[in-house]
């Protein structure tokens, strides 16, 4: 159970896929104008990554080493695209908020880059763990860079004013410039929190040399 | 041994593929009635939404769009408790960020009932504020962009920051709606026969008594510029004014203006009559058409200096202007030539 949490607890901040993998980065900046479309794609996210995990993970016997990237999309396409379908049947006003993040979603490199450096060598729990963890690394920064730039770029916040009607909004925080400003700022809070977190402890010795972390991130890149 | 290795692996990725392939035609088979079914039902609340007062909605194919970037993707007469009470369009056109979609309604006596913007792929919290249902134009009277539309008159100008109050910093999304819009408004009050609409073609020569085609075919000296066909207005025998339909390559598909000139060699009027640029239906505004009329034709006309450019479409503007000048010398070539 311990070893659950250590998996879970590890997407959030010291394996965070964007502050410290730095993957899946477009998105996270496109979507990141009002909170309410950061929590709308980052559930999108989680919820895609732990069912991808999931299934990669229970079939990672049966997919042959070499041609495993193209087996990873065709079932992350097809997963999506079947729960996209059965949403806008079934769950019309949940696709509503969530139908516009779902073609984002399918091509996100987290996804395919989860998918290739975890569950394709971890059994199924771990993996959900993962998938989870992960999932809402991403979404905590996606609603932290949101609330700044719906703050200061609009005044409001899920869609209510909150700054005075005096205030005149940054519009700056909204392009994509603030937003790399933000995502830095972000970072460095992060970075700083991750470096204490990680003082004194040694770095645990892992069977897999892919979840063993250089300090500046791992070679893959978004 | 090694062909045989891939052999094996492309019956592996090929039975992945067929068992996703299966699975998917499956779901979509089951969910596509339910799918279609929602959809309808939401159109029909969209366009409840536009036009509030029918009772129902038919089919109806009266209203085409005469611009080849702006499509109509479906149309529908609005049935009230006694006979039609006019139209509603689901029209497609280029803005900002990629193709908008709205939803129109116009009435019979020539006023827009309600526009709503069913798709926008604009800067999402600048452009994209034309889809929200929240964001408020006028905040005392909390009208959204959209909703300002609804109760407007044909005859008004439908001009950004004049009669249409825009999206603040998203000037190029507010002009792409108002002119979408505008040319729904125009097509139906065609469709319909309905007068009085100031969108109608300006006059492009005064209304006088014999409109034929010329004589001889009028061609331009500049390259590019081709003049598709040429009228002769002619009171008492004498000829007062020509005509011109031109077209040449703009900033990145084609112009078509009509422009008059009058033996004085005074431009008595343009009209835009298409433009295939990106954003190139913005410049078909009467506005900018209609500051080309009383010009000296053979003076040189351009962009920034004598004529105003459409903002957002800048290279649209110059490229009819251009076109403009070409013609109006043209013309006035013609007309000193005789012979027409």
């Amino acid at each position: 159970m311990k070893r659950l949490f250590g998996v879970f607890v590890n997407g959030l901040i010291v394996e965070n896929p964007l502050f410290i993998i730095m993957i899946g980065l477009c998105s996270s900046m496109a979507v990141t104008t009002t909170v309410a479309n950061g929590i709308g794609m980052g559930v999108a996210l989680t919820f895609v990554l732990v069912m991808s995990e999931l299934i990669i993970s229970l079939f990672r016997n049966l997919i042959p080493d070499s041609i495993r990237m193209p087996i990873f999309l065709i079932v992350i396409a097809a997963f999506t695209t079947i729960m996209d379908l059965e949403m806008k049947a079934y769950f019309p006003v949940l696709s509503k908020s969530m139908g516009v993040f779902i073609p984002l979603v399918v091509v996100n490199c987290i996804v395919m880059g989860r998918v290739e450096a975890f569950s394709s060598k971890q059994p199924v729990l771990d993996s959900v763990f993962d998938g989870f963890g992960m999932g809402l690394g991403y979404t905590w920064v996606l609603i932290a860079l949101a609330v700044v730039r719906e703050l200061l770029g609009n005044g409001t916040l899920l869609g209510f004013q909150i700054m005075p009607l005096s205030f005149s909004p940054m519009i700056f925080f909204i392009l994509p410039p603030g937003g790399f400003l933000v995502f830095a700022l972000w970072m460095a809070v992060s970075n700083n929190v991750r470096k204490k977190l990680l003082a004194g402890r040694k770095p645990e010795p892992t069977e897999d040399s892919c979840c063993t972390l250089p300090e500046n991130g791992s070679t893959e890149k978004a | 041994m090694k062909r045989w290795q891939m052999i094996k692996l492309g019956l592996i990725l090929a039975i992945y593929c067929i068992v996703g392939c299966v699975g998917l035609a499956f779901v979509y088979n089951s969910t596509s009635k339910t799918i279609a079914q929602r959809q309808e039902a939401d159109l029909q609340a969209g366009l409840r939404e536009v036009f509030p007062k029918a009772t129902g909605f038919t089919p109806t194919d009266k209203v085409k769009s005469t611009n080849p970037k702006v499509i109509f993707n479906a149309a529908y007469t609005a049935d009230g408790p006694s006979g039609p009470l006019g139209i509603a369009v689901k029209v497609q056109g280029p803005s900002y960020g990629g193709d908008t979609t709205l939803l129109v309604g116009v009435s019979s006596d020539g006023t827009i009932t309600g526009v709503k913007v069913l798709e926008n792929k604009d800067t999402p919290g600048l452009g994209a504020n034309a889809a929200n249902a929240t964001y408020y134009v006028d905040k005392a009277t909390k009208t959204t962009f959209a909703g300002q539309f609804a109760g407007k008159k044909l005859t008004d100008a439908f001009e950004v920051k004049k009669d249409v109050i825009a999206i603040t910093s998203a000037t190029i999304t507010s002009r792409s709606i108002t002119n979408l819009v505008q040319i729904v408004g125009k097509a139906v009050s065609d469709a319909l026969g309905i007068g009085g609409s100031s969108q109608g073609t300006p006059p492009v020569v005064p209304p006088t008594d014999i409109v034929r085609p010329s004589s001889r075919p009028v061609t331009s000296s500049v390259s590019g510029v081709s003049i598709l066909e040429t009228l002769v207005t002619t009171r008492d025998g004498v000829i007062v004014s020509v005509s011109a339909k031109a077209t040449a390559k703009s900033y990145d598909g084609d112009v078509t203006v009509i422009v008059g000139v009058s033996v004085d060699e005074t431009i008595t009027g343009v009209q835009i009559v298409s433009c295939t640029d990106g954003l190139g239906n913005l410049i078909m505004t009467p506005a900018f058409a209609q500051q080309f009329a009383g010009k000296k034709a053979g003076t040189p006309l351009e962009v920034g200096t004598n004529v105003d450019a459409v903002s957002g479409a800048t290279f649209s503007s110059k490229g009819a202007t251009a076109l403009v000048e070409a013609t109006a010398d043209a013309l006035v070539k013609a007309l000193a030539g005789g012979g027409l």
